[in-house]
């Protein structure tokens, strides 16, 4: 059954290339489109978009994640923090590691990117890196990080990149937060703990392979890199990171550790036929295959969360000890995600904010960073507010409130 | 399996701090080639290569590990069993050489007795080279440790340590049989339960080498 699936996985583009897709665009669009309703509504219905990260396809184009990814993490994208300065490389104790490792980052950009090119990009990596670990003194640095930082980078930009990074490191890593948070600390022993979740699944679902890793002592330092960097380390193809990412943003922190436990399944048979050793297993299930069928796991990935959920190994695993921090945070942040607003009210209220408190020119920034795109909108709604009385400015709410319902050509026409 | 394709089969873990070289040069060693684009290495893993040593064929696994000092509490698991050891610090960065008292220590905390070797890597550019040959073959004489300099980038000594290494280790195993067997003689002639819980812990601390 495996295998059939794997086939049929196989045709369909995971990138969103619509060249690769068989089945026509439709699917694709008809995605599309409730992504973006889903994005306009008030509140924003998180749950259409969650679905959709994790879904085939995942959020399909770098464009959408660039809207869908702030909201899965309950980011202002109009109130983003600033470009780092020259002092957040100043004595930073970590400052020196990210630094070598940034340097051997290579790998992680594009293939064709122009070596300038990379060299700034690499510059960027450095302070969003530094940046957060600045906000955030009682995280550390590890090894890996790096990886997690670049992923986001190369997609939403460098304060964007901070957003995220700062709230997955937070609490993604508590949620998503908790979940970066835990590798963060002093020691590795949280992410040793996280790394106890990976046999219980296995166990669950085949005995046998349980027990030839168990006899093997194969341990489970062959998935920790998969785990701290979101697989980011380990797979040559960044659009599978970023099919990956998507899932991942949208879902609980230990998922991660799931989608471990599907690929060592799927590779069962060829682990079953390795020579019962430690070394063995270990060099055997470190390397991960280019060209696994990654909806495919991704869906059996869901499908052990919900058959298998982490309450459950814990109970079965005596893993109790850190979970119900890591849990509990999970599901405040989870509860925050869902009133968030539109980008449009943001934008308004952002500036709004903005004009009456500090007068900060959060537009220009933001346009350099957001692109055309947003830049366009922001001038608009710039003039708009500061222009406006408060009483116009509700009236233009409601208006563009209408104009978001009827669709965005509307609400460009209107601008 | 169809047999054994080899005489013995020693365990070797690489260890030092983050950017001296490690990978560098265990891919020097085992597929003899070099990038200046090596990326971070996150956790373990390990290559492997088969050498001749007076006859005998030598299969040695090879262990590299990160370098980052938070992950030696999931390296330190890779100690168990370990034949050898070889510290790398980078001889453009004194820091690096500084710390290998630490890694030592890491080395003492983990196993009771192993074969150890230091490796000064990136030798290959005078101009750069800050941690100077003889303090460092002082130090190596201080703790009892041979000192080997390397370049894996320029394919320079890389070869003649790892081959010196495994003789030691050899070596080493080979002087640990001798004496097994000699006691077993001994143990002949006075069969108590004493000797031979003695032997027990001589054989679990024997483990690392």
């Amino acid at each position: 059954m495996k295998r059939l699936k794997r086939k049929k996985v196989n045709v369909v583009g995971v990138n969103g290339d619509a060249s690769v897709t068989k089945e026509p665009n439709f699917g694709r669009k008809q995605k599309l489109t409730e992504i973006h309703q889903a994005l306009i509504s008030d509140p924003v219905d998180i749950e259409t978009l969650k679905r959709a990260a994790a879904t085939r396809g995942g959020l399909l184009t770098d464009e959408v994640r660039r809207k869908v990814w702030p909201k899965l993490l309950n980011i202002n994208v109009y109130n983003l923090p600033h470009r780092p300065g020259r002092d957040v490389r100043d004595n930073h104790r970590d400052h020196n590691q990210v630094v070598l490792d940034v340097r051997r980052s290579m790998k992680r950009f594009p293939k064709g990117m122009p070596a300038s090119e990379r060299a700034v990009l690499q510059e960027q990596l450095v302070d969003v890196i530094l940046e957060v670990l600045k906000r955030n003194p009682q995280l550390h640095y590890y090894q890996g990080y790096h990886d997690v930082a670049v992923s986001l980078l190369l997609v939403v930009g460098e304060r964007m990149a901070i957003a995220m990074l700062d709230t997955l490191s937070n609490y993604h890593l508590r949620f998503c937060t908790r979940f970066l948070q835990d590798f963060m600390d002093p020691t590795m022993d949280s992410t040793k703990h996280i790394l106890n979740y990976l046999m219980p699944i296995l166990e669950q679902v085949d005995a046998e392979l349980y027990d030839f890793m168990m006899r093997a002592e194969v341990g489970t330092i062959f998935a920790l890199s998969w785990l701290i960097t979101w697989f980011g380390h380990v797979l040559s193809e960044f659009k599978h990171t970023l099919r990956l990412y998507d899932f991942f943003l949208s879902s609980h922190p230990l998922m991660p550790i799931y989608l471990a436990a599907t690929i060592v399944l799927h590779r069962e048979k060829e682990v079953k036929q390795t020579e019962c050793d430690m070394a063995m297993v270990h060099h055997l299930l470190s390397r991960i295959p280019q060209d696994l069928p990654y909806e495919l796991l991704i869906s059996q990935a869901r499908d052990l969360f919900a058959r298998y959920p982490p309450s459950l190994l814990a109970r079965r695993a005596a893993l109790q000890s850190h979970k119900s921090l890591s849990i509990s945070t999970f599901q405040a942040f989870q509860l925050s995600t869902l009133h968030q607003r539109p980008d449009s009210v943001l934008q308004r209220l952002t500036k709004a904010h903005g004009a009456a408190t500090s007068g900060h020119g959060l537009g220009a920034a933001l346009s350099r960073d957001r692109g055309q795109l947003w830049g366009k909108g922001n001038r608009m709604v710039k003039m708009a507010v500061w222009g406006l009385s408060a009483t116009l400015g509700a009236a233009m709410l409601a208006v563009a409130q209408t104009a978001m319902e009827w669709g965005p050509d509307v609400l460009l026409q209107l601008f | 399996m169809a047999g054994k394709d080899y005489n013995h089969l020693f365990k070797l873990l690489i260890i030092g701090d983050s950017n001296v070289g490690k990978s560098s040069l265990l891919l020097r060693f085992a597929d003899n080639s070099f990038s200046g684009s090596y990326i971070t290495t996150i956790g373990v893993d390990f290559k492997i290569r088969t050498v001749d040593i007076n006859g005998e064929r030598v299969k040695l696994q090879i262990w590299d590990t990160a370098g980052q000092e938070r992950f030696r509490t999931i390296t330190s698991t890779y100690y168990r069993n370990t034949h050898g050891v070889i510290i790398v610090y980078d001889v453009t960065n004194p820091e690096s050489f500084v710390n290998v008292k630490r890694w030592l220590n890491e080395i003492s905390q983990n196993c009771d007795s192993v074969c150890k070797i230091l490796v000064g890597n990136k030798n290959d550019d005078p101009a750069r080279k800050r941690v100077d040959s003889q303090d460092a073959a002082h130090f190596g004489e201080s703790v009892g440790v041979r000192v080997f300099e390397t370049s894996a980038k320029e394919n320079i000594n890389v070869e003649e340590m790892f081959m010196a290494f495994t003789h030691m280790v050899l070596r080493a195993k080979k002087q640990s049989q001798n004496r097994a067997e000699r006691e077993r003689e001994r143990e002949k002639d006075t069969v108590n339960i004493g000797a031979q819980r003695d032997r027990d812990r001589r054989k679990r601390g024997k483990k690392c080498c």
